[in-house]
């Protein structure tokens, strides 16, 4: 119980701190547009015969440019919000000197990324419902009655990638060029989990890689749900290979997160940086 | 929460190792040629109940490294921590429940929020229970003097009303023992007065204090005990009226004197009549710093002893006996060198 | 301005541009980034072109290039992601610079010496040529290895000339932005509204005919939609010089207004600065 209440505290103060800050507040909205569905939209737009992407409807089988590109943005949104609002903030607060205080606390060290996640989870819900509503109101954003399936995926991502915000955690509160490591490692993340475009694009080599990834069954199980795309495996294969990776990638991200609690404690780096 | 003393610490060591080890090194199990930095040397200490304890010492000399390792922050690498009786090692989560602890100061708040959200979101990190919360956080505020500007954000405060509001955040779990790293350092003198007057009322509302400082006065006004801390090692521990009787003088006297040619021989007559602490020499002048029994009848004697060395004594100071007299007679330099 | 003093903020200049290579080498994953994002941003948006267009299907790409002008998706993206990157930097760079020096309070160190105000302005984007010249080799040798586009050498020497000539505009633009963030305060925020809007403004990941034509009305006055789009005439085009004349000629005179411009705000702020004593706060 008092762990939830801290949990719900970090929570709170995340969100009120972005909220001071007034253009944190819009490019929580901005930077996704303008950096990804936006570009990617008219981008695609521009391969368009008479109102149709044919390209897209070779590949998975749907026209639905807009759909296809704004519920990538679902899944780069919740990436973003594993390296950015999770695991980097972390990083942020080591250098401006409030973790130590939180350190100080009998509140567990794993809450204490918890309770960032739902403060980072509130913010991702924020800017994709407004995302959504530029979508519907100037791009013609409409999906399928049947997303609403999609729902257990969400929820199996969600928890995955707060997993994987602890391994990430783990190593920003480690390595000293923190903010390089997240910012290519997200990018690559994303592109790997087919929010772009279908893994199966990728080159060879990063394929694997790919298929490793919770968020890439996520991707596809959602996008399946909301526009009719055609699986990338079948779909009851991909949510067994959604579930098998969350549940390794949670255990794997907390253990690592613990190890390097543990090497700050004996090295004392927790406030030198 | 047993009985006992509040900090109990011994044979507490860290060694720091300087750089990395690359994975290379690490794969092939290579031996470890990293230097060796001890930063606390077997440390032994125990602060009773309801007292005041300051560690004094200059910077570097391993008081932070001693408070971090107390407060769970580090881990030692031998010897033992018991905080209220609890072992840091194996509880270091109950330590921190009963622990106040302000190390960072100014920098450890968040700037954006204000003085009550600060405390609200630390209140619950803390476990407070949500009813006791409010009020709590109210005797905190009220207890630093911060009550009427509890709804400002921090950005608007002052460095010495930031430090008061640290100090606010470490009494939130209501903390028998309150640990403090320097927490008067960079505070203007009339807000460091106003942060001692605030321990000071910790003291009377029962709680143990333990602070670290390199200002002998705050030490000599503030503790009831002191242990003097130089290059990782407790060099003396003791109140600050028997640290300064260890310096078998009443006075302490400070010549500077402008001569020529050799000094041994003036400072071999000066050693005579008090015992010589310090000297220094640059170019014409020597600066020294003698104990003696009294300044009367030590200072005509000293006036003496330059005349028929060919020297004039240019300036006279004579003050009573400080800590930093202590240290300089535990250490040969002065605290703040 | 008499020439002791001109040679004396030329020193200066020199000094400020040295300091930001300095700082190139004080932090070695920057050299890091100049690799990697030039590399991976365009190739995976070469795939993303691949995915609609559906592998190269010929009346996708007609229709990309009915609004392109070129079926060259490939050199399309990398040239309009040279400009991002170099948007990148330019913003970053001079606006980091001023910034933290007016956190430092070493801006007003600068200010009571007697080099010219604009030597603060200008002397942190002057690296901003190593950048650039690094991306295009960079860039050229990605498209080459990891997409089999061989490049022009007519092309690549015009795209070169025009970046030479679109960097006094360019410079104009970040100095403008600086002086902006002086008075605006927070640099993360600025960068990304500023270079958003550019990226979406100027042609970079999309042909500008997708743009409504309020918004292309408002690209004709950004120094980037020239450089892109001759670059691109010039790569996929084969176009000569006399072609691209119009495009130089915009950016010079882009260079002016944006000079003039960027020196009445910096003034300004200057002025206001003075009254109020800004400067040194933050």
């Amino acid at each position: 119980m008092d762990e939830l209440r801290a949990a719900l505290a970090i929570a709170r103060k995340d969100i009120r701190n972005v909220s001071r800050y007034r253009f944190l507040v819009a490019s929580q909205i901005f930077t996704p547009l303008y950096q990804g569905v936006l570009p990617a939209l008219l981008f695609g737009a521009s391969f368009a015969v008479a109102g149709h992407v044919v390209g897209l409807e070779k590949t998975i089988g749907t026209t639905d440019l807009a759909g296809f590109i704004f519920l990538g943005g679902v899944m780069s949104g919740l990436v973003a919000t594993a390296f950015w609002s999770i695991a980097m903030s972390i990083r942020n607060e080591m250098e401006a000197g409030t973790l130590e205080p939180t350190w100080l606390t009998p509140t567990s060290r794993a809450v204490i990324v918890l309770g960032r996640a739902l403060g980072g989870l509130f913010w991702f819900a924020f800017s994709q419902i407004a995302i959504f509503g530029i979508g519907i109101a100037f791009f013609g954003l409409r999906f399928r009655p049947e997303i609403v399936l999609a729902l257990p995926a969400v929820a199996l991502a969600i928890v995955a990638i707060i997993g994987i915000a602890y391994l990430l955690a783990a190593v920003v509160l480690l390595i000293k060029e923190a903010n390089f490591f997240i910012d290519c490692t997200n990018f690559l993340f994303g592109v790997a989990s087919g929010v772009a475009f279908r893994v199966i694009l990728l080159p060879g080599v990063l394929q694997p890689i790919a298929f490793a990834l919770p968020t890439t069954y996520a991707m596809d199980l959602i996008r399946q749900a909301g526009l009719g795309t055609r699986p990338l495996l079948d779909p009851a294969l991909e949510y067994v290979a959604l579930v098998v990776t969350t549940a390794i990638a949670y255990p794997v991200g907390l253990w690592a997160y613990r190890r390097a609690d543990r090497r700050i404690r004996r090295l004392g780096t927790i406030n030198q940086y | 929460m047993t009985a006992g003393p509040a900090v109990e610490v011994t044979g507490l060591t860290k060694v720091f190792e300087k750089g990395r080890r690359t994975i290379w090194q690490r794969l092939r199990r290579e031996p470890d040629t990293r230097e060796k930095f001890v930063a606390v040397k077997g440390i032994d200490l125990r602060v009773e109940r309801g007292e005041i304890f300051g560690v004094l010492g200059p910077n570097g000399a391993g008081k932070t490294t001693t408070l971090r390792m107390l407060a769970t922050l580090l881990e030692p690498t031998s010897g033992d921590v018991r905080i209220l009786g609890i072992d840091v090692k194996t509880h270091p989560r109950e330590v921190r429940a009963n622990l106040g602890a302000m190390l960072s100061g100014e920098r450890s708040l968040y700037w954006k929020l204000t003085a009550r959200e600060n405390l609200e979101y630390f209140a619950a990190l803390y476990h407070v229970p949500p009813k006791e919360a409010t009020a709590r956080i109210e005797s905190a505020l009220v207890a630093v003097k911060l009550a009427d500007r509890a709804d400002d954000y921090v950005e608007r405060y002052s460095t010495g009303m930031r430090q008061r509001l640290a100090l606010a955040r470490a009494l939130l779990p209501d903390p028998p023992l309150v640990i403090l790293d320097e927490p008067t350092v960079g505070l203007d003198p009339q807000s460091a007065r106003d942060l001692r007057d605030r321990v000071r009322e910790l003291k009377r509302q029962g709680r143990t204090v333990l602070l670290t400082t390199h200002y002998m006065e705050e030490a000599d006004q503030l503790c009831d005990r002191i242990a003097i801390i130089d290059h990782g090692v407790i060099v003396a521990l003791d109140t600050p009226a028997a640290l300064k009787r260890r310096i078998r003088a009443g006075e302490v006297v400070t010549l500077e004197i402008a001569l020529t040619g050799d000094d041994a021989a003036l400072l071999a007559r000066l050693g005579n009549a008090a015992s010589i602490a310090r000297s220094e020499r640059h170019n014409g002048t020597l600066a020294v710093t003698a104990h003696c029994a009294s300044a009367r009848d030590f200072v005509p004697a000293a006036f003496d002893a330059a005349r028929s060395e060919g020297a004039t004594i240019q300036h006279v100071e004579v003050v009573p006996v400080s800590l930093e007299d202590v240290f300089i007679s535990l250490t040969g330099r002065a605290l703040r060198e | 301005m008499n020439a002791q003093y001109l040679a004396g903020d030329l020193r200066a200049l020199r000094a400020a541009g040295l300091m930001s290579l300095r700082q190139i080498r004080r932090y070695p994953t920057n050299l890091l980034g100049t690799i990697f994002w030039p590399v991976l941003l365009p190739a995976v948006w070469v795939l993303m072109g691949q995915a609609y267009s559906g592998g190269g299907d010929p009346a996708a790409l007609n229709a990309f290039a009915s609004r392109a002008g070129t079926t060259g998706v490939t050199l399309f993206v990398f040239v309009g992601y040279l400009m991002y990157m170099w948007l990148s930097a330019l913003l970053w760079g001079p606006g980091t610079a001023l910034r933290q020096e007016q956190i430092r309070g070493s801006l007003e160190a600068v200010f009571l010496t007697p080099v010219s105000r604009l030597v603060p302005l200008f002397g942190p984007t002057l690296t901003n040529i190593v950048w650039i010249v690094m991306d295009l080799f960079v860039m050229g040798l990605a498209a080459w290895l990891l997409f089999g586009v061989v490049l022009p050498l007519q092309g690549m020497l015009l795209a070169f000339a025009i970046t030479l000539i679109g960097v006094p505009a360019m410079y104009a633009m970040g100095a403008l932005f600086g002086a902006g963030v002086l008075r605006f305060g927070e640099i993360g925020p600025a960068v990304q509204f500023t270079r958003g809007g550019l990226s979406m403004l100027c042609g970079i990941t999309f042909p500008i005919a997708m743009l409504p034509n309020w918004a292309q009305a408002t690209a004709g006055a950004m120094p980037p939609t020239y450089i892109v789009d001759a670059m691109r005439s010039a790569l996929l085009k084969s176009a000569t010089p006399a072609d691209l004349a119009p495009a130089a000629a915009s950016l010079v005179a882009l260079a002016i207004a944006f000079t003039i411009l960027a020196v009445l705000v910096f003034r300004r702020l200057e002025a206001s600065a003075r009254r109020s004593g800004m400067l040194g706060r933050y």
